[in-house]
């Protein structure tokens, strides 16, 4: 019984003495004086501008955005945009749309500034989007030949409605050109999450997505403009709170 | 330096094929109702029957079409031979008409097949447009060569699934 006594009393006291040292080495963590808020960037697609004007018309986007600087690392994004297509195959199906689409989203900054040294404003970005648009579309002049018993029809679609969700991996840069003049590119990998229905008239394009083939790839290259709005933590001064008084 | 150059060229080309959109049609558009030859052979001594796959050395089809005009039905022009040996047949149905006719030519003897069906559009794509798909309602046949007829899928689409057991 004494020597079940004499273990179990070592066992416990091993543990404490254990227990204050390890408390001993716990560094307690630097706090983080980086603000919260640090600006909202106002930036605008030229690359789809540009590609707009390559498509001959065939197909034209155009897009905005707004992001927010967290704490210099999170970077949450909404982009509004509108994009359409006018589209006539090798066998003369017509297929038309326009609409607005958005999508909203955060990027992460990879770039950790070192200790001591002020954030740097050169960004390499990753990040997520979830997009959605709901438009309208119509196909035109489906024709319809049976070549064994004779006889041809055409079938038009008119006023057909669909809203397609869909996200985006999104990696690329940003830099600052001039003082909070910003300009950077992304690459984006966007996949579909809406299923169309076999053997319904399924939209050829969905606007901020791209051909609607599953999965598509996309390039921006932004110029924005960072708005310095500080949230500074009014602090009262002894004469202030004097006068209240 | 040359070798930076054709790596560089290489995923520009590479990047360009890739984002190209294929205009071309790469699916099945053929739509016909599938038919499948078979022969029961019944044995009497053991009370069973075994049903095994017909091959026939000449088959031929040649659709018959109503004329309004004479209030008749009339040959098709076109007449689908099918390669020897014939264990089964695609016959086409008429995609703007509910009742598809044809005179089937086994060997020498000849059936008539009437097929009821309905139509409706299956939208592909752009590229491949649309199809007409059947759904069969009723089979009705001459009992010449043909003994029995079953349906085994009714929907008559571009899969090539067997639509119909033809039983000698």
């Amino acid at each position: 019984m004494q020597k079940t006594f004499a273990y179990i009393s070592s066992l416990i006291l091993c543990t404490l003495t254990l227990t204050a040292v390890a408390q001993k080495n716990i560094k307690t963590p630097e706090k983080d004086n980086t603000p919260l808020f640090n600006g909202l960037t106002i930036q605008l697609d030229v690359a789809s501008v540009a590609s707009s004007f390559l498509s001959n018309g065939e197909s034209y986007s155009y897009e905005a955005g707004a992001q927010v600087d967290l704490k210099h690392k999170y970077y949450p994004v909404f982009e509004l945009g509108y994009a359409g297509a006018n589209k006539t195959s090798n066998n003369d199906i017509n297929f038309k749309t326009n609409g607005l689409f958005g999508r909203l989203g955060v990027d992460i900054n990879l770039i950790n500034p070192k200790k001591d040294q002020k954030p740097t404003t050169n960004l390499f970005l990753a990040g997520i989007r979830l997009g959605m648009s709901n438009f309208p579309y119509n196909v035109s002049n489906v024709i319809i030949t049976d070549n064994y018993w004779g006889g041809s029809e055409t079938f038009n679609y008119p006023a057909k409605i669909s809203t397609k969700v869909w996200y985006e991996i999104v990696a690329g840069v940003r830099v600052e050109v001039t003082k909070n003049i910003y300009m950077g590119w992304t690459i984006r990998s966007k996949n579909m999450l809406s299923q169309d229905i076999a053997g319904e008239v399924a939209p050829w394009y969905v606007p901020g997505f791209g051909t609607n083939t599953g999965n598509n790839w996309g390039f921006n290259y932004t110029i924005g403009y960072k708005l310095q709005i500080p949230m500074k933590v009014k602090t009262r001064t002894n004469k202030e709170i004097k006068k209240k008084k | 330096m040359k070798k930076i150059n054709f790596i560089f060229w290489s995923i520009s080309f590479l990047l360009c094929t890739s984002c190209m959109v294929d205009e071309q049609c790469r699916q099945n558009r053929f739509v016909a109702m599938k038919i499948d030859f078979f022969h029961v052979v019944a044995n009497k001594t053991k009370d069973t029957i075994k049903t095994t796959t017909l091959s026939l050395d000449s088959v031929s089809a040649r659709g018959l079409k109503f004329d309004n005009q004479s209030s008749k039905f009339i040959y098709i022009d076109s007449v689908l031979s099918y390669k020897f040996p014939s264990t089964n047949v695609d016959l086409p149905l008429n995609k703007f008409s509910t009742i598809s006719k044809y005179e089937v030519k086994f060997n020498t003897t000849i059936d008539t097949l009437t097929i009821l069906h309905t139509n409706s559009d299956y939208y592909l794509s752009l590229e491949c447009g649309c199809l007409k798909v059947h759904s069969i309602d009723t089979v009705l046949t001459t009992n010449h060569f043909i003994d029995s007829v079953k349906i085994t899928t009714h929907t008559v689409n571009n899969t090539n699934a067997e639509n119909i057991r033809l039983y000698k």
